[in-house]
């Protein structure tokens, strides 16, 4: 069950890093890299349970909670240099 | 099972490694190298090193990548393609390569109880924790209270790294002129980041004393508080963060951390003990321990956090190419 899980979720992430790397655009690559952090977050805690680590679930909640904060700042970035792509 | 994860996890890491050198545009660079920590935090994972896991987790998906972009928005957004093809560099890279697999030959197997590592002191640590120490996660045994002086020399080390910042680049206090409608459009992120700010401050609260027990520490804690702020600036302002947080303090703080933990060491040597010896501070020796490990992980995460701080604030307040070149926060 749980290996089924790991690799469905590997085979995920292998798909979502053709993504990130073929671009074309940066946010092609923003959204992989999202995607890859959320799969990231559910492998880590399908591999803590079978192992029978539960303890696993704090690195899950530490990415949870801050994986995001790096997407923000690269958007904030690609704004301050190109301007909002929605103002025009 | 064990053994396919590994080897499609190290195949990942390898083929993002070679697109992150392949690759020009600098803002996809920072994008996959935030995926390349995700993969060596979930090998980590995948050898059953929480701490490890935990401390790659939190440096790698937010501190470092943002460090990086705060890097690129002062310098430029495209690597230069060099003129010259570096064959040379090739070649030596490629021998040290293969001197270092030649050099793994000779070393024990991986996961080897005979092992030197295994049989130095880490069987000592693994069986005195319980009764001196009485903590469950030996991990923080070894490094608050066995380890204690090469932590400190550690926090020291980054104290020093936040001192380098603070003379290189400086925090500039000077009144920004910070256009508020920049801020204004952002609804939905402010609105979210508000209530997440708490919610991140207190996971880091809960990492920090709750290191003795789960993976986690000062270190890690520091860098999930740091975080926090880091988001309440990239929301709502540099000017209103330095409000909220003055670099003044962020030097204080720096320096109290590491004051902190020194007083930790020195008052064990007033009560009768060694430097850095925490049976001493309680009545119970193992109360003393964990007293002790509680103050000097606090201290850990109080200078890791305004060091990180610091050195952001540092990169974000200056202005690329110029006085007149737009806010890179």
């Amino acid at each position: 069950m749980y290996s089924i899980a790991t690799i469905l979720i590997l085979v995920a992430i292998a798909v979502g890093l053709v993504r990130a790397f073929r671009g074309p655009t940066l946010f092609d690559r923003v959204m992989a890299g999202n995607m890859i952090g959320t799969l990231t977050v559910l492998l880590v805690a399908v591999l803590g349970f079978m192992n029978g680590r539960p303890e696993f679930l704090d690195i899950a909640l530490v990415y949870v909670l801050i994986s995001f904060v790096s997407t923000i700042a690269v958007l904030r970035v690609y704004v301050s240099r190109h301007g909002d792509p929605d103002s025009d | 099972m064990q053994y396919l994860v590994d080897i499609v996890l190290l195949g990942l890491l390898m083929i993002t490694g070679f697109a992150i050198v392949r690759m020009r545009s600098l803002l996809a660079v920072t994008m996959l190298t935030s995926i390349y920590s995700l993969f060596s935090a979930l090998l980590f994972v995948v050898l059953d090193a929480v701490d490890v896991a935990l401390t790659e987790a939190a440096i790698g998906a937010g501190i470092s990548t943002i460090l990086l972009l705060a890097t690129v928005a002062l310098t430029t957004e495209y690597e230069k393609v060099p003129g010259h093809r570096s064959l040379l560099p090739l070649l030596v890279v490629t021998l040290t390569g293969a001197a270092l697999i030649y050099g793994t030959l000779d070393m024990p197997h991986y996961g080897d109880p005979n092992a030197p590592v295994h049989r130095h002191v880490a069987p000592e640590y693994i069986e005195d924790t319980p009764e001196e120490v009485g903590v469950p996660n030996v991990v923080t045994s070894v490094l608050a209270s066995y380890r204690g002086y090469d932590t400190l020399g550690e926090v020291t080390v980054i104290f020093t790294a936040g001192v380098g910042v603070l003379a290189l680049l400086g925090v500039h206090l000077r009144k920004r002129t910070e256009q508020p409608h920049d801020y204004k459009m952002l609804v939905v992120l402010r609105v979210i980041a508000k209530l997440l700010f708490p919610l991140i401050l207190l996971f880091a609260l809960y990492v920090l004393f709750h290191g003795d027990y789960g993976p986690g520490g000062g270190f890690q804690a520091g860098v999930i508080f740091a975080t926090g702020f880091v988001l309440y600036a990239l929301t709502h302002g540099l000017g209103n963060a330095e409000r909220v947080i003055p670099p003044a303090l962020l030097g204080v703080l720096a320096a109290a951390g590491v004051l902190l933990y020194a007083a930790v060491g020195i008052e064990g040597m007033l009560l009768g003990g060694k430097f850095l010896e925490y049976n001493v501070l309680a009545d119970d020796p193992v109360s003393g321990q964990h007293l002790g490990i509680l103050l000097i992980e606090t201290g850990v995460g109080i200078t890791v956090a305004a060091v990180i701080l610091i050195i952001y604030f540092g990169f974000v307040s200056r202005r690329p190419g110029g006085a007149d070149a737009q806010d890179p926060s």
